[in-house]
């Protein structure tokens, strides 16, 4: 166990896993531009072109 | 008046004020404007009224570097030069091409654009052109550009009539001047060959070399070497800088709509980059050809397309499926970085049967030019995306650094370089007005001057130059 876990309560460690999901919901993610010039396997496309 | 041979002219007595090497469409061009002006002129040409493998063999030579034409296939040798086998595309170089580029070095002309334009009607006649549309910008990097597919004049034959009758032009046949004899300041005589001998020399007051994009270097590096120097006394990029249009295909092309752009009568249509566009990337000037692709072509195209962007796989069999033209072939020519290690030099192991060493022509392509194709093709693909015209896809080769393919069309027969136009002498062999530095009476016409190349066809661009030399020289002699 490391230094830091041992310093913390089994309680806080658990309360931090369960809000982490929802934790990332918050996190800002660039949003894919779906106009985007993307090159794969020599095709020059748009992001949009992908799906 | 056309003579067979330099026995048959030396019968009649004119005496030529301006003695003109070559008869290709400089040579002609220039014979014209100059008999029109009451100069009388000879123009004396190697080969004969018809093609000959003997005259041939006289431009047997060969090329270091880069996979190259056989040097006696990509140009003819008798009346009317290389227009004899020219497809007749023609366009003239744009006003960016005559601009320095500070990204590469050596570039920019002594003349703008503006210096041909007055010629050009002249040149529609002669080249039986109709006026250019002007450029269609479908982007802020990339231009549809018009490229047109003329008659494809063959100066032997259009002109002989007129050249027959004329009173000021005599065009001799069957006669190679096989060097120029000069004493630093003026070319004093022609030195000629006809019916496998030695025939003596010629004199006139003006020598104009049309002997095309290769065979000029050879001449005046053969005179100078012959003469020490009395030819191109300032000889330091004499062969230098020759350049050509290489030509590969690059790519495919998917269309939206096939008849957004106009295509000519073989289903063809032409881009460029835009100057910002060529600053902004660093890159040189291309030309992008789009040809339709044929059914076979387009199927792979699909199963390539399926695997990346399966929606817009499908959408092309359902346009293929209702018979519209939907994919093309991408060829690229590009304009070449001016390079002075591009060069005609003088073999030394091998010469003709009128003893005049042969070509070695040293030839490579470099990285800026492999960077111009790649990031062209990008660019290109970029534009079609944007404007929602069509999806591009780069050939495999290109993509993953591979060796240029060997069994395309190389380049365009082209030659261009050899005996720059500019201002320093260092650089170039031949002024604005295509006069030799250092020499009075000695100039040279033909491609061999451009600076840079351009992406397009060169000889629309060269029978204007000729124009203008013409006048030019009708100015400068007076009547
Ligand atoms: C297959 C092919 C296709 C082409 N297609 C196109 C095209 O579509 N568009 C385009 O713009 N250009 C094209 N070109 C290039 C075009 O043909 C040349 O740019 C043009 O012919 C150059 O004209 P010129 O008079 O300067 O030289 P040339 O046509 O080479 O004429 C030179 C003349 O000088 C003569 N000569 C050579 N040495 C001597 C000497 N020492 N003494 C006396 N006479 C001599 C030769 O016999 C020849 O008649 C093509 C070329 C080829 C080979």
């Amino acid at each position: 166990m490391s230094f830091f876990t041992r310093k913390m309560s089994r309680r806080t460690i658990m309360q931090a896993l369960i809000a982490l999901p929802a934790l990332s919901l918050f996190r800002k993610l660039p949003a894919a531009d779906p106009d985007a010039i993307v090159e794969i396997n020599g095709w020059i496309l748009k992001r949009s072109d992908l799906a | 008046m056309i003579f067979d041979s330099y026995e048959a002219f030396r019968a009649v007595n004119f005496t030529a004020k301006v003695c003109i090497l070559g008869s290709g469409p400089t040579g002609t061009t220039i014979a014209r404007k100059l008999g029109a002006a009451g100069i009388p002129v000879v123009v004396l040409e190697a080969g004969s009224r018809e093609f000959s493998d003997d005259s041939q063999d006289f431009y047997r030579g060969v090329t270091v570097g880069d996979p190259y034409f056989d040097l006696d296939i990509t140009r003819l040798r008798f009346m009317g030069g290389s227009s004899n086998h020219w497809a007749g595309w023609c366009r003239v170089l744009d006003s960016q091409d005559f601009e320095p580029k500070a990204w590469a070095p050596d570039t920019g002309w002594p003349i703008s654009r503006a210096d041909i334009e007055p010629y050009l009607s002249e040149v529609h006649d002669i080249l039986e052109l109709p006026d250019f549309r002007p450029d269609v910008p479908i982007s802020d990097d990339i231009r549809w550009v018009q490229l047109i597919k003329s008659p494809a004049v063959r100066f032997g034959e259009k002109f002989a009539d007129e050249l027959d009758k004329s009173r000021n032009v005599a065009v001799v046949l069957n006669t190679y001047a096989t060097e120029l004899a000069g004493d630093g300041r003026r070319v004093t005589s022609a030195k000629l060959w006809s019916n496998g001998q030695d025939a003596g020399s010629f004199t006139a007051d003006y020598f104009i070399a049309c002997t095309g994009g290769l065979e000029n270097s050879r001449l005046l590096l053969w005179s100078n070497q012959r003469s020490n120097g009395g030819v191109v006394p300032k000889a330091t990029a004499l062969g230098r800088y020759w350049m050509e249009h290489p030509t590969f295909e690059g790519g495919n092309a998917i269309l939206a709509d096939y008849s957004a752009f106009e295509v000519d009568a073989t289903n063809e249509a032409f881009f460029s980059p835009t100057l910002a566009a060529m600053e902004r990337l660093e890159i040189m000037n291309f030309g992008i050809r789009l040809i339709e692709t044929p059914y076979p072509g387009v199927k792979r195209i699909i199963a390539d397309l399926a695997c990346t962007a399966p929606e817009m796989a499908e959408w092309v069999s359902y346009q293929l499926s209702q018979d519209l033209r939907c994919a093309a072939q991408l060829y690229v020519a590009w304009e070449q970085a001016p390079l002075a290690s591009n060069q005609v030099q003088l073999s030394k192991a091998d010469v003709d049967h009128a003893g005049v060493p042969r070509i070695e022509l040293h030839w490579k392509k470099s990285e800026l030019e492999r960077r111009t194709l790649l990031e062209g093709l990008r660019l290109f693909g970029t534009t079609l995306v944007q404007k929602d015209l069509g999806r591009v896809r780069i050939a495999d080769w290109l993509t993953n650094g591979g060796d240029y393919p060997t069994n395309e069309e190389l380049a365009g027969h082209h030659h261009m370089g050899g005996t720059r136009m500019g201002t320093d002498v260092t650089k170039s062999v031949v002024d604005a007005n295509s006069k030799v530095h250092g020499m009075d009476n000695l100039y040279v016409g033909g491609s061999s001057v451009f600076c840079t190349s351009g992406e397009c066809n060169p000889t629309t661009t060269i029978v204007a130059l000729a124009c203008r030399l013409g006048d030019h020289l009708s100015k400068v002699i007076g009547v």
